[in-house]
């Protein structure tokens, strides 16, 4: 009758995660969708590092977005943490490379992966929610002066080689 | 989080919106606790607004029995969940939970119609199939609701199976547009990905209703959910989703408690499994055996071989267990209000009768005691045992243990009414100070009184005499 207490529950829910990113990393390498990498930093699975292609016809058209993910032990029934490593003038993305998208708060759902995630913050780049900005700014220019936005969006875009020659 | 004291009226109010969306009630406690007594509700409330005072009172008078969900966030999932298989094991048929299994499996293709990938979802199905198979497999050894209680409350599983439930209430509902569509303002496919799948959504109403559709209402399984609130009434309204079958006889219900943003499990007596006769039984046995040992016949000498079988201290330690370990959370138990009083008659029926007959036989009989791997004693001198006082007697060296004392409890099988426990099969149970006797078996046992989670704990002290009745005896004896 030995209810399962806080250590056990917790070794038994890291076990599960590890088994669950394995099988997402099988199918990322074995299914690779376009415009869309991820791979994890080290062996323990927790940190991943992503990449998405800018999509096409928006003002991050070819340019290249790295990203942090970092997966808590209670994943995939809590969203995992996402940065973009990559500065990027959005308005739904704070200049730290916080994200504001729903599926990443409470509307998360544990049938989302890896892949569902990035997909989404790739149409989250072409279809901004401008109600609920979290740079206001670009949130006015995406509506009243898409040149200016676009001039903004290059201005603070690095590449990942100049990231990685910064040590980001 | 910047300083309340900067903000305006309105953002204030958001701050606050904010902190009381984000406030879970109670995220401490099991994920589903034992069962106990609804009392618990009442006393909750005594101290509450009159409305849940008169209606929780009237609680549990129909309903005795509740289980606690933890708050979460998930609860109203899991108690319906963690209620379907706990209405499983009800009916008790190991056919039911293989047709079950497989109409589960068949409803893949509902999730896949909604759109689901299977290589997603079958990971939390799998622990649904896992939990029904494992449960069918229990129904002989009767361990079921422990383990059912033990896999809802790993974390791991209980997710799992949580997920997979909301994405067969999902694709239900998504499945039946015209049904549900009436109930919803928003399209289904983004209500229920909002509001059913997401993985921190609690279960609302549309939700239960699917669920109870989809998953209760084919298995022959009733849902029933108390509305504790401040309606008018003098107890809570009670909402039918679901009507269970009959399976011969047996009814398998659900019953939740919703307290506004909380469910947990309610349970009406007549639910819960027939409890096993309890105490009086040990009554008819030691009062029958009291006349056997007087006609000496041979089955009073088999039971004569377990030590301090009938002593009056024997059966202390007995209430003892009951009210510590049986009452509050055995499954058995948990119906059987108070075991105690009933039990209590046996210790003015042991003592009495064999008391003389001790007095006479103490001197020679001593050894066969202090040493009871002595089995061969005659039946003439069990009485003996039955009445041996609490004390340490001088040791003598024992003969050989011709049968093994393992070889008692399947005495206690055949002896008739005396109900099989766990307790009663351990060896040297209620070793306390009635036997000062060690095996190597029951040393480390927190019967011995050696050991610290013995009530009366006595640590062991060294004595040259006493070296040698200890463990060592044993094999001692054998050379002596």
């Amino acid at each position: 009758m030995a209810l399962s207490t806080g250590p056990r529950t917790n070794a038994a829910g890291s076990a599960t995660v590890a088994q669950r990113l394995q099988k997402e990393l099988m199918d990322i390498m074995m299914k690779p969708t376009p415009g869309i990498t991820a791979f994890p930093d080290d062996e323990n699975m927790s940190r991943w590092t992503a990449t998405i292609d800018g999509p096409a016809s928006t003002p991050y058209d070819s340019l290249v977005f790295k990203l942090s993910m970092e997966f808590g032990s209670t994943y995939p029934y809590a969203p995992p943490k996402v940065l973009f490593k990559t500065p990027i003038y959005h308005p739904n993305v704070d200049f730290s490379g916080r994200i504001c998208l729903d599926i990443l708060k409470d509307k998360w759902s544990a049938v989302y992966n890896i892949g569902t995630v990035l997909l989404s913050l790739q149409s989250l780049l072409g279809e901004p929610n401008n109600s609920s900005p979290l740079n206001g700014q670009a949130a006015e220019l995406w509506d009243k002066d898409m040149d200016e936005f676009k001039r903004l969006v290059l201005a603070r875009h690095k590449t990942p080689e100049e990231l990685d020659g910064a040590g980001l | 989080m910047s300083d309340p004291a900067f903000l305006t009226p309105e953002e204030e109010f958001a701050q606050l919106q904010k902190l009381s969306n984000e406030y879970e009630p109670e995220t401490t406690g099991p994920l589903v606790g034992d069962r106990q007594s609804s009392a618990a509700i009442a006393i909750e409330y005594a101290n509450a607004d009159p409305v849940y005072r008169v209606k929780t009172a009237a609680l549990p008078a129909k309903y005795a029995f509740f289980r606690t969900c933890r708050g979460d966030g998930h609860c109203g999932w899991r108690a319906i969940a963690f209620g379907y298989f706990e209405a499983l094991l009800h009916v008790g048929d190991v056919t039911k939970f293989e047709v079950e299994e497989a109409r589960l499996i068949s409803m893949n293709n509902l999730l896949n119609l909604a759109g689901h990938h299977e290589d997603l979802y079958i990971d939390f199905a799998e622990e649904a199939y896992d939990l029904l198979r494992k449960l069918a497999g229990s129904l002989q050894v009767g361990n079921g609701a422990g383990l059912l209680l033990e896999a809802f409350n790993d974390y791991s599983i209980s997710m799992s199976i949580i997920t997979y439930v909301k994405l067969l209430a999902s694709s239900w509902i998504q499945s039946r547009a015209n049904e549900y569509q009436h109930y919803i303002s928003t399209d289904l496919k983004s209500y229920c990905s909002q509001n059913i799948e997401a993985a921190n959504c609690e279960i609302d109403d549309v939700g239960v209703a699917a669920l109870s559709t989809a998953l209760l209402k084919p298995a022959g399984i009733g849902l029933e959910i108390l509305y504790l609130d401040r309606s008018v009434g003098e107890e809570a309204n009670v909402h039918e989703f679901s009507q269970p079958m009959n399976f011969n006889g047996l009814i398998p219900m659900i019953r939740l408690l919703y307290r506004p943003g909380h469910y947990d499990i309610l349970y009406k007596a007549e639910d819960l499994p027939a409890p096993p006769q309890p105490a009086p039984i040990h009554v008819a046995l030691a009062y029958n055996n009291q006349h056997n040992f007087e006609a000496t016949t041979p089955d009073a000498n088999l039971l004569s071989m377990i030590p301090g079988m009938y002593s009056h201290n024997r059966f202390q330690d007995m209430d003892q267990s009951f009210g510590q370990r049986w009452s509050p959370t055995s499954y058995d138990f948990d119906s059987i209000p108070a075991p105690q009083p009933q039990i209590t008659p046996v210790q003015s029926y042991a003592p009495a009768p064999i008391a003389p007959v001790s007095a006479s036989h103490q001197d020679y009989m001593s050894p066969v005691h202090a040493s009871p791997m002595s089995h061969q004693s005659p039946a003439s001198h069990h009485s003996l045992q039955m009445e041996q006082p609490p004390v340490q007697l001088p040791f003598h060296p024992a003969p050989p243990p011709p049968v093994s004392i393992d070889r008692a409890p399947i005495a206690i099988e055949r002896e008739g009414p005396f109900r099989p426990s766990m307790y009663e099969f351990e060896p040297g149970y209620g070793a306390g100070e009635v036997m000062p006797f060690q095996t190597s078996q029951f040393r480390d046992s927190h019967y011995n009184t050696c050991h610290f989670r013995n009530p009366s704990f006595q640590p062991e002290e060294w004595s040259p005499h006493q070296y040698r009745t200890g463990n060592k005896g044993r094999h001692k004896s054998t050379s002596q």
